[in-house]
Protein backbone atom coordinates (compact mmCIF):
# COMPACT_ATOMS: atom_id res chain seq x y z
CA UNK A 1 0.00 0.00 0.00
CA UNK A 2 3.05 2.47 0.44
CA UNK A 3 3.38 2.67 -3.61
CA UNK A 4 -0.16 4.07 -4.03
CA UNK A 5 -0.13 7.48 -5.86
CA UNK A 6 -1.16 10.29 -4.02
CA UNK A 7 -4.66 10.38 -6.09
CA UNK A 8 -5.34 6.60 -5.46
CA UNK A 9 -5.15 7.59 -1.69
CA UNK A 10 -6.98 10.74 -2.06
CA UNK A 11 -9.98 8.54 -3.87
CA UNK A 12 -9.89 6.04 -1.21
CA UNK A 13 -10.57 8.54 1.27
CA UNK A 14 -14.46 8.00 2.42
CA UNK A 15 -14.86 11.70 2.05
CA UNK A 16 -14.10 11.68 -1.96
CA UNK A 17 -17.41 10.08 -3.12
CA UNK A 18 -19.52 12.95 -1.16
CA UNK A 19 -17.06 15.81 -2.58
CA UNK A 20 -17.39 14.24 -6.54
CA UNK A 21 -21.03 14.03 -5.66
CA UNK A 22 -21.36 17.71 -4.15
CA UNK A 23 -19.48 19.03 -7.23
CA UNK A 24 -21.40 17.09 -9.80
CA UNK A 25 -24.75 18.32 -8.10
CA UNK A 26 -23.50 21.92 -8.10
CA UNK A 27 -22.41 21.90 -12.07
CA UNK A 28 -25.82 20.62 -12.82
CA UNK A 29 -28.33 22.91 -10.83
CA UNK A 30 -25.87 25.81 -12.16
CA UNK A 31 -26.09 24.40 -16.03
CA UNK A 32 -29.77 24.30 -15.88
CA UNK A 33 -30.25 27.23 -14.31
CA UNK A 34 -27.46 29.83 -13.58
CA UNK A 35 -29.37 31.87 -11.05
CA UNK A 36 -28.50 28.38 -9.06
CA UNK A 37 -25.36 30.42 -8.16
CA UNK A 38 -26.78 34.34 -7.77
CA UNK A 39 -25.12 35.68 -4.62
CA UNK A 40 -29.13 36.12 -3.09
CA UNK A 41 -29.70 32.34 -3.87
CA UNK A 42 -25.70 31.18 -2.16
CA UNK A 43 -26.89 33.85 0.67
CA UNK A 44 -30.47 32.29 1.49
CA UNK A 45 -28.77 28.60 0.97
CA UNK A 46 -25.94 29.44 3.58
CA UNK A 47 -28.54 30.41 6.44
CA UNK A 48 -30.23 27.50 6.58
CA UNK A 49 -28.04 24.92 6.08
CA UNK A 50 -25.54 25.88 8.44
CA UNK A 51 -28.61 25.41 11.49
CA UNK A 52 -29.05 21.89 10.45
CA UNK A 53 -25.23 21.56 10.15
CA UNK A 54 -24.74 22.30 13.67
CA UNK A 55 -26.58 19.80 14.65
CA UNK A 56 -25.13 17.38 12.41
CA UNK A 57 -21.64 18.20 13.51
CA UNK A 58 -22.11 17.07 16.97
CA UNK A 59 -24.32 13.83 15.72
CA UNK A 60 -21.56 12.93 14.16
CA UNK A 61 -19.12 13.08 17.17
CA UNK A 62 -22.01 10.87 18.63
CA UNK A 63 -22.46 8.57 15.77
CA UNK A 64 -18.70 7.95 15.68
CA UNK A 65 -19.01 6.70 19.47
CA UNK A 66 -21.53 4.06 18.05
CA UNK A 67 -24.86 6.04 19.06
CA UNK A 68 -26.90 8.28 17.69
CA UNK A 69 -29.68 10.61 18.93
CA UNK A 70 -33.69 10.97 17.77
CA UNK A 71 -34.47 13.82 20.12
CA UNK A 72 -32.67 16.24 18.39
CA UNK A 73 -35.69 17.80 15.90
CA UNK A 74 -37.40 18.32 19.50
CA UNK A 75 -34.56 19.99 21.15
CA UNK A 76 -34.37 22.18 17.88
CA UNK A 77 -38.41 23.50 19.02
CA UNK A 78 -38.06 22.95 22.51
CA UNK A 79 -35.30 24.94 23.60
CA UNK A 80 -36.31 28.58 21.47
CA UNK A 81 -39.99 27.45 23.05
CA UNK A 82 -38.53 27.89 26.89
CA UNK A 83 -35.67 30.66 26.20
CA UNK A 84 -39.08 33.00 24.33
CA UNK A 85 -41.44 31.58 26.48
CA UNK A 86 -39.11 33.25 29.83
CA UNK A 87 -38.06 36.10 28.54
CA UNK A 88 -41.66 37.25 26.74
CA UNK A 89 -43.02 36.61 30.55
CA UNK A 90 -40.92 39.25 31.71
CA UNK A 91 -39.54 36.47 34.03
CA UNK A 92 -35.79 36.77 33.32
CA UNK A 93 -33.54 38.62 30.78
CA UNK A 94 -32.90 37.15 27.33
CA UNK A 95 -29.32 36.37 28.17
CA UNK A 96 -29.91 34.22 31.80
CA UNK A 97 -33.22 32.53 29.52
CA UNK A 98 -30.97 31.61 26.79
CA UNK A 99 -28.89 30.05 29.77
CA UNK A 100 -31.27 28.27 31.23
CA UNK A 101 -32.87 26.63 27.91
CA UNK A 102 -29.30 25.63 27.29
CA UNK A 103 -29.19 23.69 30.40
CA UNK A 104 -32.27 22.25 29.84
CA UNK A 105 -31.09 20.95 26.76
CA UNK A 106 -27.82 19.38 28.40
CA UNK A 107 -29.92 17.70 30.91
CA UNK A 108 -32.06 16.37 28.15
CA UNK A 109 -28.74 15.14 26.78
CA UNK A 110 -27.40 13.80 29.69
CA UNK A 111 -30.53 11.56 30.68
CA UNK A 112 -30.68 10.16 27.55
CA UNK A 113 -27.12 9.30 28.14
CA UNK A 114 -27.33 7.63 31.46
CA UNK A 115 -30.58 5.78 30.08
CA UNK A 116 -28.23 4.22 27.34
CA UNK A 117 -25.10 3.88 28.92
CA UNK A 118 -26.05 2.71 32.98
CA UNK A 119 -29.60 0.99 31.76
CA UNK A 120 -27.78 -0.35 28.31
CA UNK A 121 -31.20 0.21 26.40
CA UNK A 122 -30.37 1.22 22.89
CA UNK A 123 -30.76 4.48 21.92
CA UNK A 124 -32.91 4.02 19.00
CA UNK A 125 -35.47 3.46 21.92
CA UNK A 126 -33.97 6.00 24.56
CA UNK A 127 -34.12 8.76 22.19
CA UNK A 128 -37.50 7.84 20.82
CA UNK A 129 -38.70 8.36 24.02
CA UNK A 130 -37.27 11.74 24.61
CA UNK A 131 -38.21 12.87 21.39
CA UNK A 132 -41.87 12.06 22.59
CA UNK A 133 -41.63 13.62 25.66
CA UNK A 134 -39.70 16.82 24.27
CA UNK A 135 -42.12 17.84 22.01
CA UNK A 136 -45.23 16.95 24.07
CA UNK A 137 -43.76 19.73 26.92
CA UNK A 138 -42.95 21.91 24.04
CA UNK A 139 -46.71 21.99 22.76
CA UNK A 140 -48.16 21.61 26.45
CA UNK A 141 -46.05 24.88 27.78
CA UNK A 142 -47.20 26.80 24.69
CA UNK A 143 -50.73 25.40 23.63
CA UNK A 144 -49.00 24.72 20.42
CA UNK A 145 -48.80 28.33 19.47
CA UNK A 146 -45.90 29.94 18.63
CA UNK A 147 -43.75 32.80 20.51
CA UNK A 148 -43.33 35.84 19.69
CA UNK A 149 -39.62 36.72 19.16
CA UNK A 150 -39.54 40.12 17.86
CA UNK A 151 -38.50 41.48 20.85
CA UNK A 152 -34.90 40.37 19.55
CA UNK A 153 -34.14 43.45 18.10
CA UNK A 154 -30.93 45.08 18.90
CA UNK A 155 -30.51 42.29 21.52
CA UNK A 156 -26.70 41.85 21.61
CA UNK A 157 -27.28 38.15 22.24
CA UNK A 158 -29.17 37.93 19.15
CA UNK A 159 -26.78 39.78 17.03
CA UNK A 160 -23.99 37.75 18.28
CA UNK A 161 -25.61 34.26 17.29
CA UNK A 162 -27.61 35.60 13.96
CA UNK A 163 -26.62 39.00 13.45
CA UNK A 164 -26.41 39.87 9.04
CA UNK A 165 -24.06 41.94 6.98
CA UNK A 166 -23.73 41.90 3.59
CA UNK A 167 -20.02 41.30 1.33
CA UNK A 168 -20.96 43.16 -1.68
CA UNK A 169 -24.68 42.20 -2.09
CA UNK A 170 -24.49 38.56 -0.26
CA UNK A 171 -26.04 39.09 2.98
CA UNK A 172 -24.13 36.56 5.20
CA UNK A 173 -25.25 35.57 9.47
CA UNK A 174 -23.14 35.27 11.90
CA UNK A 175 -24.20 31.45 12.66
CA UNK A 176 -22.28 30.91 9.48
CA UNK A 177 -19.18 31.88 11.27
CA UNK A 178 -20.58 29.80 14.58
CA UNK A 179 -20.80 26.87 12.36
CA UNK A 180 -17.05 27.04 10.33
CA UNK A 181 -15.77 27.56 14.11
CA UNK A 182 -17.88 24.49 15.51
CA UNK A 183 -16.81 22.23 12.47
CA UNK A 184 -12.82 23.47 12.67
CA UNK A 185 -13.15 22.64 16.61
CA UNK A 186 -14.73 19.20 16.16
CA UNK A 187 -12.18 18.38 13.27
CA UNK A 188 -9.53 19.06 15.97
CA UNK A 189 -10.45 17.25 18.35
CA UNK A 190 -11.85 13.87 16.92
CA UNK A 191 -8.71 13.19 14.93
CA UNK A 192 -6.03 14.77 16.94
CA UNK A 193 -7.10 14.42 20.44
CA UNK A 194 -7.66 11.81 23.08
CA UNK A 195 -11.41 12.44 23.45
CA UNK A 196 -11.14 11.85 19.71
CA UNK A 197 -9.50 8.51 20.03
CA UNK A 198 -12.02 7.70 23.27
CA UNK A 199 -14.71 8.68 20.81
CA UNK A 200 -13.45 6.32 17.88
CA UNK A 201 -12.26 3.53 20.41
CA UNK A 202 -15.79 3.67 22.09
CA UNK A 203 -17.48 3.26 18.92
CA UNK A 204 -15.15 0.45 17.36
CA UNK A 205 -14.87 -1.96 20.26
CA UNK A 206 -16.11 -0.41 23.31
CA UNK A 207 -15.17 -4.07 25.43
CA UNK A 208 -11.40 -3.24 23.98
CA UNK A 209 -11.50 0.37 24.36
CA UNK A 210 -12.91 -0.28 28.49
CA UNK A 211 -10.77 -2.96 28.96
CA UNK A 212 -7.50 -0.66 28.35
CA UNK A 213 -9.39 2.35 30.91
CA UNK A 214 -10.76 4.00 28.08
CA UNK A 215 -14.22 5.95 29.78
CA UNK A 216 -16.41 4.55 27.12
CA UNK A 217 -19.68 6.08 29.10
CA UNK A 218 -18.36 9.36 30.28
CA UNK A 219 -17.12 9.27 26.68
CA UNK A 220 -20.83 8.59 25.13
CA UNK A 221 -22.83 10.67 27.67
CA UNK A 222 -20.62 14.07 27.32
CA UNK A 223 -21.37 12.83 23.26
CA UNK A 224 -25.12 13.20 24.19
CA UNK A 225 -24.69 16.55 25.84
CA UNK A 226 -23.05 17.82 23.37
CA UNK A 227 -25.51 17.05 20.75
CA UNK A 228 -28.78 18.02 22.67
CA UNK A 229 -26.91 21.30 23.32
CA UNK A 230 -25.90 21.77 19.39
CA UNK A 231 -29.42 20.89 18.81
CA UNK A 232 -31.08 23.55 21.40
CA UNK A 233 -28.49 26.21 20.07
CA UNK A 234 -29.58 25.85 16.45
CA UNK A 235 -33.14 25.93 17.26
CA UNK A 236 -32.47 29.16 19.14
CA UNK A 237 -30.51 30.85 16.31
CA UNK A 238 -33.13 29.71 13.76
CA UNK A 239 -36.28 31.13 15.57
CA UNK A 240 -34.26 34.45 16.01
CA UNK A 241 -33.55 34.42 12.29
CA UNK A 242 -37.01 33.51 11.49
CA UNK A 243 -38.66 35.53 13.94
CA UNK A 244 -40.88 32.75 15.68
CA UNK A 245 -40.13 29.88 18.24
CA UNK A 246 -42.48 27.28 17.15
CA UNK A 247 -43.03 23.99 19.30
CA UNK A 248 -43.44 22.34 16.06
CA UNK A 249 -40.17 23.20 14.11
CA UNK A 250 -38.11 21.24 13.92
CA UNK A 251 -39.91 18.08 13.22
CA UNK A 252 -38.53 15.25 11.07
CA UNK A 253 -35.03 16.98 11.89
CA UNK A 254 -33.08 14.28 13.29
CA UNK A 255 -33.85 11.96 9.99
CA UNK A 256 -32.33 14.74 7.81
CA UNK A 257 -29.54 15.15 10.02
CA UNK A 258 -28.71 11.59 10.34
CA UNK A 259 -28.91 11.08 6.59
CA UNK A 260 -25.85 14.42 6.20
CA UNK A 261 -23.88 12.29 8.39
CA UNK A 262 -24.17 9.04 6.66
CA UNK A 263 -23.99 10.81 3.39
CA UNK A 264 -20.64 12.22 4.39
CA UNK A 265 -18.88 8.47 4.95
CA UNK A 266 -19.56 8.38 8.75
CA UNK A 267 -21.02 4.75 9.81
CA UNK A 268 -23.89 4.51 11.76
CA UNK A 269 -22.55 1.24 13.87
CA UNK A 270 -19.66 3.75 15.16
CA UNK A 271 -16.03 3.54 14.91
CA UNK A 272 -15.33 5.52 12.06
CA UNK A 273 -16.65 9.76 11.74
CA UNK A 274 -15.54 12.03 9.72
CA UNK A 275 -16.43 15.69 10.07
CA UNK A 276 -15.17 16.96 6.93
CA UNK A 277 -17.90 14.56 5.03
CA UNK A 278 -20.62 15.77 7.29
CA UNK A 279 -20.14 19.17 6.24
CA UNK A 280 -19.63 18.10 2.50
CA UNK A 281 -23.24 15.79 3.38
CA UNK A 282 -25.14 18.75 5.23
CA UNK A 283 -24.53 20.48 1.81
CA UNK A 284 -25.22 18.21 -0.68
CA UNK A 285 -28.39 18.07 1.14
CA UNK A 286 -29.25 21.02 1.61
CA UNK A 287 -27.88 22.11 -2.23
CA UNK A 288 -30.23 19.26 -3.40
CA UNK A 289 -33.59 20.54 -1.66
CA UNK A 290 -32.81 24.02 -3.01
CA UNK A 291 -31.42 23.12 -6.50
CA UNK A 292 -34.33 21.14 -7.60
CA UNK A 293 -36.79 23.72 -6.67
CA UNK A 294 -35.00 26.27 -8.87
CA UNK A 295 -34.67 24.21 -11.34
CA UNK A 296 -38.37 23.30 -11.93
CA UNK A 297 -38.89 19.98 -10.00
CA UNK A 298 -42.05 20.13 -8.04
CA UNK A 299 -40.42 20.94 -3.92
CA UNK A 300 -42.76 17.99 -2.91
CA UNK A 301 -40.42 15.29 -5.12
CA UNK A 302 -37.29 16.32 -2.51
CA UNK A 303 -37.51 13.23 -0.16
CA UNK A 304 -37.11 11.23 -3.96
CA UNK A 305 -33.89 12.50 -4.51
CA UNK A 306 -32.71 12.48 -0.95
CA UNK A 307 -33.65 8.45 -0.43
CA UNK A 308 -31.82 7.89 -3.72
CA UNK A 309 -29.02 9.48 -2.55
CA UNK A 310 -29.11 7.91 0.65
CA UNK A 311 -29.45 4.44 -0.98
CA UNK A 312 -26.47 5.37 -4.11
CA UNK A 313 -23.91 7.00 -1.30
CA UNK A 314 -24.70 3.69 0.98
CA UNK A 315 -23.69 1.28 -1.82
CA UNK A 316 -21.16 3.45 -2.54
CA UNK A 317 -18.97 3.10 0.52
CA UNK A 318 -19.90 -0.16 0.75
CA UNK A 319 -18.26 -1.16 -2.27
CA UNK A 320 -15.38 0.79 -1.28
CA UNK A 321 -15.15 -0.65 2.07
CA UNK A 322 -15.33 -4.25 0.67
CA UNK A 323 -12.62 -3.11 -2.34
CA UNK A 324 -10.28 -0.99 0.12
CA UNK A 325 -10.41 -4.10 2.76
CA UNK A 326 -9.26 -6.69 -0.46
CA UNK A 327 -6.97 -4.45 -1.35
CA UNK A 328 -4.72 -4.21 1.72
CA UNK A 329 -4.27 -7.89 2.73
CA UNK B 1 13.97 -19.36 35.42
CA UNK B 2 14.02 -16.85 38.30
CA UNK B 3 11.62 -16.94 41.05
CA UNK B 4 8.05 -17.18 40.61
CA UNK B 5 6.10 -14.37 39.38
CA UNK B 6 2.40 -15.45 39.90
CA UNK B 7 1.17 -18.47 42.53
CA UNK B 8 -2.59 -19.16 42.54
CA UNK B 9 -3.35 -21.16 45.54
CA UNK B 10 -5.89 -23.32 45.98
CA UNK B 11 -8.57 -21.62 43.98
CA UNK B 12 -12.14 -22.77 44.00
CA UNK B 13 -14.98 -21.67 41.18
CA UNK B 14 -18.47 -22.37 41.81
CA UNK B 15 -20.73 -21.39 38.91
CA UNK B 16 -23.86 -22.12 40.53
CA UNK B 17 -23.38 -25.89 41.21
CA UNK B 18 -20.93 -26.43 38.53
CA UNK B 19 -17.36 -27.02 40.33
CA UNK B 20 -15.59 -24.82 37.59
CA UNK B 21 -11.99 -25.03 39.49
CA UNK B 22 -11.78 -27.47 42.08
CA UNK B 23 -8.69 -26.79 44.64
CA UNK B 24 -6.34 -25.34 41.64
CA UNK B 25 -2.90 -24.76 42.52
CA UNK B 26 -0.84 -22.82 39.75
CA UNK B 27 2.50 -21.00 39.48
CA UNK B 28 4.12 -19.03 36.09
CA UNK B 29 7.94 -18.21 37.10
CA UNK B 30 9.67 -15.22 35.99
CA UNK B 31 10.86 -15.51 32.38
CA UNK B 32 8.37 -18.70 31.84
CA UNK B 33 6.09 -19.49 29.15
CA UNK B 34 3.49 -21.91 30.43
CA UNK B 35 1.61 -24.61 27.99
CA UNK B 36 -1.90 -24.63 29.05
CA UNK B 37 -4.06 -27.75 28.22
CA UNK B 38 -6.48 -29.76 28.74
CA UNK B 39 -10.33 -30.83 27.04
CA UNK B 40 -13.01 -28.62 26.06
CA UNK B 41 -14.65 -27.70 29.64
CA UNK B 42 -11.31 -28.55 32.06
CA UNK B 43 -11.55 -25.34 33.22
CA UNK B 44 -8.38 -23.27 31.62
CA UNK B 45 -10.29 -20.66 30.34
CA UNK B 46 -12.24 -20.31 33.78
CA UNK B 47 -8.64 -20.06 35.53
CA UNK B 48 -7.54 -17.78 32.87
CA UNK B 49 -10.42 -15.61 33.08
CA UNK B 50 -10.28 -15.22 37.20
CA UNK B 51 -7.06 -14.29 36.40
CA UNK B 52 -7.15 -11.89 34.09
CA UNK B 53 -10.61 -10.37 36.37
CA UNK B 54 -13.43 -11.30 33.92
CA UNK B 55 -14.63 -13.85 36.54
CA UNK B 56 -13.71 -13.56 40.16
CA UNK B 57 -12.62 -16.37 42.16
CA UNK B 58 -14.77 -18.71 44.52
CA UNK B 59 -11.95 -19.11 47.12
CA UNK B 60 -8.53 -19.71 47.17
CA UNK B 61 -5.66 -16.86 46.79
CA UNK B 62 -3.27 -14.91 44.28
CA UNK B 63 -0.12 -13.60 44.48
CA UNK B 64 1.71 -11.49 42.30
CA UNK B 65 6.16 -11.46 43.49
CA UNK B 66 4.90 -13.41 46.58
CA UNK B 67 2.62 -10.19 47.81
CA UNK B 68 -1.19 -10.97 47.89
CA UNK B 69 -3.54 -9.03 45.27
CA UNK B 70 -7.16 -8.75 44.95
CA UNK B 71 -8.25 -9.00 41.17
CA UNK B 72 -11.66 -7.88 40.81
CA UNK B 73 -11.58 -6.58 37.26
CA UNK B 74 -9.83 -6.67 34.04
CA UNK B 75 -8.26 -2.80 35.13
CA UNK B 76 -7.09 -4.48 38.00
CA UNK B 77 -5.17 -7.63 36.54
CA UNK B 78 -3.72 -4.68 33.82
CA UNK B 79 -2.53 -3.05 36.92
CA UNK B 80 -0.86 -6.18 38.57
CA UNK B 81 1.11 -6.31 35.16
CA UNK B 82 -1.29 -9.32 33.91
CA UNK B 83 -2.04 -8.91 30.41
CA UNK B 84 -4.44 -10.81 28.40
CA UNK B 85 -4.77 -11.40 24.77
CA UNK B 86 -7.84 -12.77 23.40
CA UNK B 87 -7.84 -13.99 19.37
CA UNK B 88 -9.04 -10.29 17.74
CA UNK B 89 -10.97 -9.06 20.36
CA UNK B 90 -8.38 -6.75 22.32
CA UNK B 91 -7.87 -4.17 19.36
CA UNK B 92 -10.07 -1.77 17.75
CA UNK B 93 -10.06 -2.34 13.96
CA UNK B 94 -11.23 1.10 12.84
CA UNK B 95 -7.91 2.63 14.50
CA UNK B 96 -4.15 2.74 13.70
CA UNK B 97 -1.34 0.22 15.13
CA UNK B 98 0.14 3.19 16.92
CA UNK B 99 -3.16 4.68 18.60
CA UNK B 100 -4.03 0.85 19.67
CA UNK B 101 -0.96 0.24 21.06
CA UNK B 102 -1.64 3.68 23.18
CA UNK B 103 -5.41 3.21 23.94
CA UNK B 104 -6.51 4.37 26.67
CA UNK B 105 -2.72 5.67 27.60
CA UNK B 106 -2.22 8.37 24.95
CA UNK B 107 0.51 10.61 24.86
CA UNK B 108 -0.10 14.39 24.65
CA UNK B 109 1.51 17.53 23.87
CA UNK B 110 0.65 20.93 24.44
CA UNK B 111 -0.71 23.32 26.97
CA UNK B 112 -3.78 21.48 28.90
CA UNK B 113 -6.83 22.92 26.82
CA UNK B 114 -5.19 22.49 23.39
CA UNK B 115 -3.45 19.19 24.32
CA UNK B 116 -3.10 17.10 21.60
CA UNK B 117 -2.07 13.66 20.61
CA UNK B 118 1.89 12.86 20.25
CA UNK B 119 1.23 11.38 16.98
CA UNK B 120 4.82 11.47 16.35
CA UNK B 121 5.95 9.90 19.59
CA UNK B 122 3.43 7.01 19.34
CA UNK B 123 4.13 6.46 15.26
CA UNK B 124 7.80 6.13 16.21
CA UNK B 125 7.34 3.68 19.36
CA UNK B 126 5.43 1.55 17.23
CA UNK B 127 7.48 1.13 14.42
CA UNK B 128 9.90 0.04 16.79
CA UNK B 129 7.67 -2.15 18.74
CA UNK B 130 7.00 -4.13 15.73
CA UNK B 131 10.10 -4.82 14.72
CA UNK B 132 11.16 -6.03 18.01
CA UNK B 133 8.47 -8.69 18.28
CA UNK B 134 9.43 -9.80 15.17
CA UNK B 135 7.19 -8.42 12.25
CA UNK B 136 9.54 -8.27 9.10
CA UNK B 137 7.47 -6.62 6.52
CA UNK B 138 7.37 -3.18 6.84
CA UNK B 139 4.11 -2.23 7.74
CA UNK B 140 3.52 1.47 8.35
CA UNK B 141 1.94 2.61 12.14
CA UNK B 142 -0.45 4.51 10.58
CA UNK B 143 -2.38 1.25 8.98
CA UNK B 144 -5.47 0.39 10.56
CA UNK B 145 -5.81 -2.69 12.11
CA UNK B 146 -8.58 -3.58 9.96
CA UNK B 147 -5.89 -4.23 7.45
CA UNK B 148 -3.79 -6.55 9.44
CA UNK B 149 -3.96 -10.46 8.79
CA UNK B 150 -4.63 -12.20 11.97
CA UNK B 151 -1.16 -13.26 12.88
CA UNK B 152 -0.02 -9.73 12.77
CA UNK B 153 -2.86 -8.30 15.30
CA UNK B 154 -1.77 -11.13 17.76
CA UNK B 155 1.63 -9.44 17.14
CA UNK B 156 0.32 -5.91 17.76
CA UNK B 157 -1.48 -7.04 20.90
CA UNK B 158 1.41 -8.71 22.29
CA UNK B 159 3.44 -5.69 21.29
CA UNK B 160 1.24 -3.63 23.40
CA UNK B 161 1.63 -6.17 26.22
CA UNK B 162 5.53 -6.04 25.84
CA UNK B 163 5.74 -1.91 25.63
CA UNK B 164 3.08 -1.35 28.97
CA UNK B 165 5.93 -4.05 31.28
CA UNK B 166 2.98 -6.73 31.29
CA UNK B 167 4.71 -8.94 33.27
CA UNK B 168 2.88 -12.14 32.88
CA UNK B 169 1.08 -11.97 28.95
CA UNK B 170 -1.99 -14.62 28.48
CA UNK B 171 -2.53 -15.53 25.19
CA UNK B 172 -6.00 -17.96 25.04
CA UNK B 173 -5.99 -19.53 21.38
CA UNK B 174 -3.41 -17.69 19.79
CA UNK B 175 -2.94 -19.42 16.80
CA UNK B 176 -6.53 -20.16 16.03
CA UNK B 177 -7.47 -19.94 12.32
CA UNK B 178 -4.15 -19.09 11.56
CA UNK B 179 -2.06 -19.97 8.62
CA UNK B 180 1.35 -22.23 8.64
CA UNK B 181 3.25 -19.45 8.47
CA UNK B 182 1.46 -16.96 10.71
CA UNK B 183 1.55 -19.63 13.56
CA UNK B 184 5.51 -19.69 13.36
CA UNK B 185 5.35 -15.67 13.43
CA UNK B 186 3.42 -15.67 16.23
CA UNK B 187 5.19 -18.05 18.08
CA UNK B 188 8.63 -16.32 17.51
CA UNK B 189 6.46 -13.18 19.14
CA UNK B 190 6.01 -15.28 21.67
CA UNK B 191 9.55 -16.04 22.07
CA UNK B 192 10.61 -12.82 21.67
CA UNK B 193 8.51 -11.61 24.52
CA UNK B 194 10.04 -13.94 26.92
CA UNK B 195 13.40 -13.16 25.49
CA UNK B 196 12.89 -9.36 26.96
CA UNK B 197 11.76 -10.27 30.19
CA UNK B 198 7.96 -11.78 30.37
CA UNK B 199 6.08 -14.75 31.37
CA UNK B 200 3.64 -16.07 29.23
CA UNK B 201 0.55 -18.81 29.78
CA UNK B 202 -0.15 -20.28 26.12
CA UNK B 203 -3.55 -21.73 25.78
CA UNK B 204 -3.81 -23.49 22.52
CA UNK B 205 -5.79 -27.01 21.37
CA UNK B 206 -2.97 -27.67 19.16
CA UNK B 207 -0.26 -29.76 21.55
CA UNK B 208 2.21 -29.56 17.94
CA UNK B 209 2.13 -25.40 18.43
CA UNK B 210 2.16 -25.75 22.29
CA UNK B 211 5.39 -27.73 22.49
CA UNK B 212 7.12 -26.05 20.33
CA UNK B 213 6.74 -22.99 22.30
CA UNK B 214 6.49 -23.70 26.01
CA UNK B 215 9.24 -24.48 28.82
CA UNK B 216 6.75 -26.42 30.90
CA UNK B 217 3.37 -27.86 30.26
CA UNK B 218 0.53 -27.90 32.24
CA UNK B 219 -2.78 -30.18 32.47
CA UNK B 220 -5.98 -29.53 33.53
CA UNK B 221 -8.64 -32.06 33.47
CA UNK B 222 -12.32 -31.67 34.87
CA UNK B 223 -11.61 -28.21 37.23
CA UNK B 224 -8.64 -30.13 38.52
CA UNK B 225 -4.79 -29.54 37.56
CA UNK B 226 -3.53 -33.15 36.99
CA UNK B 227 0.02 -32.49 36.05
CA UNK B 228 2.01 -29.75 36.41
CA UNK B 229 5.54 -30.26 35.64
CA UNK B 230 5.59 -32.00 32.23
CA UNK B 231 9.22 -31.07 30.17
CA UNK B 232 8.35 -30.77 26.73
CA UNK B 233 12.06 -31.84 25.94
CA UNK B 234 11.61 -34.88 28.11
CA UNK B 235 7.75 -35.78 26.95
CA UNK B 236 6.09 -36.53 24.14
CA UNK B 237 2.53 -35.36 22.41
CA UNK B 238 1.21 -38.94 22.45
CA UNK B 239 1.92 -38.90 26.28
CA UNK B 240 0.17 -35.48 27.09
CA UNK B 241 -3.04 -36.80 24.75
CA UNK B 242 -3.00 -39.61 26.89
CA UNK B 243 -2.72 -37.59 30.38
CA UNK B 244 -5.45 -34.67 28.83
CA UNK B 245 -7.89 -37.64 27.71
CA UNK B 246 -7.41 -39.42 30.89
CA UNK B 247 -5.81 -42.53 29.63
CA UNK B 248 -2.70 -41.87 31.73
CA UNK B 249 -2.95 -40.48 35.40
CA UNK B 250 0.61 -39.09 36.53
CA UNK B 251 1.07 -38.50 39.98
Amino acid sequence: MENRTALQRLISTPEFAPLVLLIAEIFVFWAINPAFLSVLNIGNTLAFTVELGLIALAMTMLMTSGEFDLSVGSVFGFAPVVMWTLFNTGITSLELSFLIAMGIAALIGLVSGLFVTQLKIPSFLVTLGMLLVVRGTALFITNGFPQRTWSSEGQWLAEILVGDFYIGSLRIYASLFWFIGAALLLHYVLTKTRAGNWIQASGGNPDAARARGVKVRATKIWLFILCSSMAAFAGVISSIRTAAANPNSGTGYELEVIAMVVIGGTVLTGGRGTIIGTVLGVLILRVMRNGIVLIGVPGLAYNIFIGAIILGMMSLHSWLERRHNAGVR
Amino acid sequence: MAGELIRMDHIHKYYGRIHALDDVTFTVGEREIVGLLGDNGAGKSTLIKTLSGAVPISSGDIYVRGRKVVIGSTTDAIAHGIETIYQDSALVTQLSIARNLFLGREPVKGPWFFNRLDDEAMNAVASDLLRRVGITKSIPPTTPIGALSGGERQAVAIARAMHFESDLIILDEPTNNLGVAEVQGVLNFVRSARDSGHSCIFIAHNIHHVFQVVDRIVVMRRGKVVADDVDPKKSSVERVERIITGMDEVA
